[in-house]
């Protein structure tokens, strides 16, 4: 399943979305998102299942969010 | 520039070219023709294949680093480089390829990573010269894809693989100083391993523009640089900085031209075995590329390293 990911750098900043992983189960999705994007010492991140994603714009009928 | 010829006779791949003329950002796989799909895959996989075989490249090499700082450098940069083939990957996958298929599913030929990293890195002076120079390599290509792509998805991608990047090189540099500054045995390794890395990156960058068959990476504004372009911003680059640390390159700034001229015959021949160029046997492109496509003496061990030994204690290629 693929899982979007999001992370803020600090407390100013918006939630952003810094990429995707294809993991088995939320649990792994946690840890591939971790390892995979440090390229920060994020203070918040979390991944959310593409699938739970609703697009609003007529863009969004696929998912553009590539990574 | 047939391949160009070819896309624009069909209507469909014209609009689209048009479109990105005038600004227009692929997003999706509904924007794509085959002509554009077909040739961001075959960027994706060259950029892919790259990050993942400096993987066991710098591992091995990690093995001579000086001290335990040193070596948790490199394989924090292994760490790095195989994050950065995965983002590579991924997006294929949105696009309907295989990622066990790439990693585990093909032949150590079908990889699609320069002949540089077919090379094994054999001292600490090696390494470092490989974060200087391939890593620059690097920087030089994907920075002009961030800059110039019109596939959204790959430009939000690159933002976390330019800034790591930029580390690599640091790391490279900074000890390439450190080197030279040294003196004796390090500084000779140092130009030694300069000797056929610097020939090595040149090579890289490919076909010089007045060879060049097709650019269906420029058509769709895949990259912004031609091939020369991007050679001229390398040596510009890593040709004052050896300058600077008294480490002799085969090139140098032609003031009248406004250019970086090469000293040697270009392309010419390589013995991988004794590491050396031979500057007095020049060749053309398409020996050049038949000596990449025969592959480079770490190949195989690369890939066995990356998908595990097909004989070995636990299977190979299992998917």
């Amino acid at each position: 399943m693929i899982y979007e990911v999001f992370a803020r750098k600090d407390h100013h900043q918006e939630l952003k979305h810094v990429g995707s992983v294809d993991a088995a189960d939320d649990e792994l999705a946690k840890v591939y998102a971790w390892a995979l994007y440090d390229e920060e010492s994020w203070v918040e991140m979390c991944v959310v299942p593409r699938s739970a994603i609703i697009p609003v714009t007529e863009h969004g009928r696929v998912p553009v969010w590539g990574n | 520039m047939t391949a160009v010829k070819d896309l624009t006779a069909d209507q469909a791949e014209r609009a689209l070219i048009e479109k990105i003329q005038a600004g227009f950002t692929v997003e999706s796989e509904e924007d794509m023709t085959p002509g554009y799909k077909k040739a961001l895959l075959t960027q994706l996989t060259v950029q892919g294949d790259t990050e993942l075989m400096s993987g066991p490249a710098y591992y091995l090499a990690a093995r001579d680093a000086p001290t335990i700082n040193s070596r948790i450098a490199v394989i924090a940069i292994v760490h790095d480089e195989l994050g950065h083939a995965n983002i590579a990957y991924r997006l294929m996958e949105d696009l309907g390829v295989d990622k066990r298929w790439l990693i585990y599913g093909r032949e150590p030929h079908e990889f699609k990573h320069p002949y540089g990293f077919d090379q094994p890195l054999e001292n600490w002076a090696e390494m470092v010269v490989a974060n200087g120079f391939f890593d620059r390599a690097g920087i030089c290509l994907l920075s002009d894809v961030h800059e110039n792509t019109s596939y959204g998805p790959l430009r939000r991608a690159l933002v976390k693989v330019d800034r790591e990047e930029i580390l690599h090189l640091r790391h490279g540099e900074s000890w390439m100083r450190r080197l030279a500054k040294a003196g004796g045995e390090a500084r000779e390794a140092l130009q030694r391993a300069v000797d056929w890395m610097f020939p090595m990156t040149l090579e890289w960058f490919g076909l010089p523009d007045h060879l060049k068959r097709h650019s269906d990476q420029l058509v769709y504004r895949l990259k912004g640089k031609t091939n020369d372009q991007l050679r001229q911003t390398w040596m510009a680059a890593t040709v004052p900085l050896c300058e600077s640390i008294g480490i002799k390159v085969p090139a140098h700034y032609d003031a009248a031209k406004g250019e970086y001229v090469i000293d040697y015959p270009f392309p010419c021949q390589y013995d991988p075995e004794a590491k050396r160029w031979l500057f007095d046997e020049p060749i053309t492109w398409d020996q050049v590329f038949e000596r990449w496509k025969a592959r480079g003496p770490m190949n195989q061990r690369y890939v066995e390293m990356i998908q595990g030994k097909a004989d070995g204690l636990f299977g190979g290629r299992r998917w």
